[in-house]
Order: C-alpha cells, then sequence, then structure tokens
C-alpha cells in the first residue's frame, strides 16, 4: 500500500496504544544519507514544531520560551516512525502518550487547576 | 427506536438552538423597519444552515472525523489557522451578545443592570458544560427552549397581513435607506448561518457515536429542526412588524425589544419575553464555548468530549472556561449587548466565505465520504449565498457605520 507523507501522515490524529489521543503528527524527519536514497525516521509531535511551520522566528523564539519551563522542554517529542501502524480514520503509536512530553500540559492543567476545582 | 427518540431530540435541539439573541435581535429590527420585506432574508438563512448541517452530519457519520480535524489533515496547519483565528475572534463577541441576552434577561426581571450579571452567567453557563454531560445540555435547554412557540401564538394572535408576508418572501429592494436594509438583511443571515453550529453538529455527531444508520435521521434532524427555527425566526420579524412599525419605532435599545410580547400580553408577555430570551442564550452560550472548545482541542489532536469527566480532558475544559471568561469581559465593561449583536452577526456574515468554502472542499472530497458526496445543486446554493452573503457584508458595514454616526 501506498503511503503518501503529506497526505496519510503530516497533520494526522495519532491515538496511543491506550486509545488515547496523542496529539497530530505536526512534523516528519527524514535522515539524508550519503549515496543512499532518504530515509523517513521519525515523526515529530508538539508546539515547537507546529510553531516553527508556521513561522521559523516564531517557532525558534516560542522554543526558547519552552526551554525555560523545565529540563527536556523547547523540543518537539519524536517518535520513530517503526512505532507508527495505519489504523483509519488515525494513525496508532504503540507507546502510552501519559508517559512522555506530549501530555505534559495536559498534566500539568489536570494537577494545578482541574483538581482544585471541587467535584471535578 | 433510540435512534428515532433521537431524532426528535436532535429536532427539539435545532429548534432550541436555533432562535438566540442574534436571530431575535435582528428580526425584530428587520419587522420594524422593513415591516414583511425582510421574510425573504430569514429563509434564504434557513435553507443554507439547513443545508450545511446536513452536510456537517453526513460528514461525521460517513468519515468517522469531525470538520475541524478533517480541516486540519486536508489543508495542513497553516490553512487550518486562517478559518479557525477569524471563526474564534467573531465567535467571542457573538458570544459575548449570547452573555449579554442572559443578563439582559436577568435585568428585565431583577431591575438590576446588566453588567452586574455577565459573571454570573458565565458562570452558570460554566457549570452546565464542566458538571454536565452533552446530552443534559443539548435536551434540558433545548425542551426549555420551547417557550420560544410563544413568538407564533403572537404572531397569529395579532393578525398578520397574510398577503404582505407571502410578497416578503421574494427579495426586493427597499423604498428607503438601501444600505441600513442590506446590512440588516446580511446581520439576519448571519445570525442564521453561524459557522460554529456546524462545528457542534458534527462533534455531536461523533461524541454519540453516529454510524451509517443515522444518514436518514440527519436528514430529517436538518430539515424539520432549522426549518421550525427559522420559522419561529419568522414569527419574531412578524410580530416586531406588528408592534413596532405601527408606532414607528426602531429596535435600537435592548430595552424595546420585551415589547413584542409584552403589547399583546402585558406582564406576562414581558416574564415570556425575558424567559425564552434567557434560556434560548444561555443555550447558545454553552453551544459557542463548546463548539470554540472543540475546534481548537480537535485542530491540536488533544483529548476532547463533553461527556469526559474534566480531569480526562483538562486542556479542553480549561479552553471553554478561557473562552468563557474572555466573552464575559465585554459585557461586564458595559458594551452594549444589542450594538454588540449587530456587529457580530454582520461581521459573521461577512467572514462566511472564508468559514464555509473550506467545507465545501471538504463535502466533495471522496476520500473522507465516499460514496455520500456533495451533489452539485447543494454545492452550487451554499457556495452563492456564502459568496454574495460575504461580499454584500463587507461593502454595507462600513456604510452602516459611516451612515450611523
Amino acid at each position: 500500500m501506498q503511503v503518501l507523507l503529506i497526505r496519510d501522515v503530516l497533520d494526522n490524529q495519532l491515538i496511543d496504544a491506550t486509545g488515547q489521543n496523542a496529539g497530530k503528527v505536526d512534523g516528519i524527519v527524514l535522515e539524508l544519507r550519503a549515496g543512499e536514497p532518504p530515509r523517513v525516521r521519525f515523526v515529530e509531535v508538539g508546539p515547537v514544531t507546529l510553531a516553527r511551520r508556521l513561522n521559523r522566528r516564531f517557532g525558534d523564539w516560542f522554543a526558547r520560551l519552552d526551554a525555560r519551563l523545565g529540563s527536556g522542554r523547547g523540543a518537539s517529542v519524536r517518535i520513530p516512525i517503526s512505532r507508527i501502524t495505519l489504523d483509519e480514520p488515525s494513525l496508532r503509536i504503540d507507546l502510552v502518550a501519559a508517559s512522555t512530553p506530549i501530555m505534559a500540559l495536559e498534566k500539568w492543567l489536570r494537577r494545578t487547576i482541574v483538581s482544585r476545582i471541587p467535584w471535578s | 427506536m433510540k435512534r428515532w427518540l433521537g431524532v426528535a431530540l436532535g429536532i427539539v435541539t435545532s429548534i432550541g438552538g436555533f432562535l438566540e439573541i442574534g436571530s431575535i435581535a435582528t428580526a425584530a429590527q428587520g419587522g420594524a423597519e422593513y415591516r414583511y420585506q425582510l421574510a425573504w432574508a430569514i429563509v434564504l438563512g434557513t435553507i443554507c444552515i439547513a443545508l450545511l448541517i446536513e452536510m456537517s452530519g453526513r460528514f461525521a457519520v460517513a468519515s468517522k472525523h469531525t470538520i475541524a480535524d478533517a480541516m486540519r489533515e486536508r489543508f495542513g496547519i497553516h490553512f487550518f489557522m486562517v478559518p479557525l483565528v477569524l471563526v474564534f475572534f467573531i465567535s467571542v463577541l457573538v458570544l459575548a451578545a449570547e452573555i449579554g441576552g442572559v443578563a439582559v434577561a436577568v435585568e428585565l426581571v431583577t431591575g438590576i443592570h446588566y453588567p452586574v450579571w455577565a459573571l454570573p452567567v458565565a458562570l452558570l453557563a460554566w457549570g452546565l458544560l464542566w458538571y454536565g454531560t452533552f446530552s443534559i445540555i443539548e435536551n434540558a435547554i433545548s425542551l426549555l427552549g420551547l417557550i420560544t412557540i410563544a413568538f407564533v401564538v403572537a404572531a397569529v394572535h395579532l393578525g398578520p397581513d397574510w398577503h404582505a408576508l407571502a410578497v416578503g418572501l421574494a427579495p426586493t429592494l427597499p423604498a428607503k435607506q438601501p444600505a441600513h436594509y442590506w446590512f440588516i438583511a446580511v446581520s439576519i443571515l448571519g445570525a442564521s448561518i453561524s459557522p460554529y453550529l456546524f462545528y457542534f453538529y458534527s462533534s455531536g455527531a461523533i461524541e454519540e457515536k453516529w454510524d451509517e444508520t443515522y444518514f436518514g435521521p440527519n436528514r430529517v434532524i436538518a430539515a424539520i429542526g432549522m426549518g421550525f427555527g427559522g420559522f419561529l425566526s419568522v414569527a419574531v420579524l412578524v410580530v416586531a412588524a406588528l408592534v413596532y412599525a405601527p408606532r414607528g419605532m426602531k429596535v435600537e435599545e435592548y430595552k424595546q425589544l420585551p415589547l413584542l410580547l409584552s403589547s399583546p400580553w402585558g406582564r406576562v408577555g414581558f416574564l415570556l419575553f425575558a424567559g425564552s430570551l434567557f434560556i434560548t442564550c444561555i443555550g447558545a452560550t454553552a453551544e459557542i464555548a463548546l463548539a470554540l472548545a472543540y475546534k481548537i482541542a480537535q485542530g491540536f489532536g488533544w483529548n476532547w468530549g463533553e461527556d469526559l469527566e474534566p480531569s480526562a480532558d483538562a486542556r479542553f475544559s480549561v479552553t471553554y472556561t478561557i473562552i468563557l471568561l474572555a466573552s464575559t469581559l465585554l459585557v461586564v465593561v458595559g458594551v452594549d449587548p444589542l450594538k454588540l449583536t449587530n456587529l457580530s452577526m454582520a461581521l459573521t456574515a461577512a467572514s462566511l466565505p472564508v468559514a464555509i468554502l473550506p467545507f465545501l472542499v471538504l463535502m466533495n472530497d471522496r476520500r473522507y465520504l465516499g460514496d455520500h458526496t456533495n451533489g452539485w445543486l447543494g454545492n452550487l446554493a451554499i457556495l452563492v449565498i456564502s459568496v454574495l452573503a460575504g461580499i454584500v457584508a463587507i461593502v454595507s458595514i462600513p456604510l452602516e457605520i459611516i451612515g450611523g454616526s
């Protein structure tokens, strides 16, 4: 089966191993190899990649801002292409998003805001 | 059985969801100043939104995607951001108008000035979203929304000129103030064709797990629900033509609105109007806040769902909370709800080409819809109406502002 990277992968929905929404494919990383054709290595998930696609300077500024929020921040999460399968209408990844920085904002909001609102 | 119960509820939802501050105020203004002459705008807007709602339901059933999801996938992040930002800012204004509508309803009954009520109203809407479920919001508010049938009873009770009303169903040029006439006409179109409605509807279809058996019920809900909603708007226009026009009144202040029902029925009518305004606007407030949060969450691939606990979709829940707060601020600082309504409805009309054309492209994509893509008539109707409404709005908004100052 033929898969077109821009049409079938980029900007498509990711579902993790537990069935949770794990963001969209914000970027695709190719590896250039001397004397050999390029190879698809990762998909990137995260606002830094998204911001860079909209505007590189805005993206760089956003990445510096994001980097201040803690170690490991300031870059998007990379998922090896080998861990992705097509599962219409989405793409499935064989890892748990909650254990990656993909869910960092979700977990932070849950901890600092949602859990403090009564009966939530 | 359950599916047809769903159809009944869906129809009631559409009725409850159609009428709100935008359609009440613009229909009242149209009726006051041009009597029955603008009835065609309501009919045209209703046909357009019924077609769009049917399409968005069909899209969800056939593709298992919501519209926002598919827009990001199909057009990429750049093109997704354009309608997102545009629809977002205009919808925040519309949302503020709805919160203002609820606050005005409370002012009518208590006599305490509306900005005071903005925060409590927003808190009530937020509580419905935070602690409620999709079906509670949909069904409870919609059933209560049937109070708006009072406008139909009032219209018949006051004895309209049926012949003049029938003539008004076809577009004609006005005898006076053409720029103002077209401004009201596009405001009526903007109030009927609300882009948030089809984001809301397609998300609801996914949230309620509609399958292929829903193609038929979806058509029935769109046609009867939206049709009846338009019918209610025409009733408001008729009542306005019979209440304001003979007195030579224009609707320039929100305090003039209750006269629609207090003129035939006194104090009881006054309370019926306040009740109608309260329920329809609180319903629209919840729907718009949800629709915007759906669009953002789906566009960025987050967990979303009104039926999930807020702890399971914290980003989604915090998003509608922030949106509600932002809109509430406009009412707290005392922006006039009627002016806000007029402006936001006309801006909605101006934004229609950008909001709707990408949706039409999706509706013709076989990868999403298979054999269920749009027919040429539906495409043409939506294309012509949205582009014309957009152009007329862009021309008439500056003219209205110059003329009004």
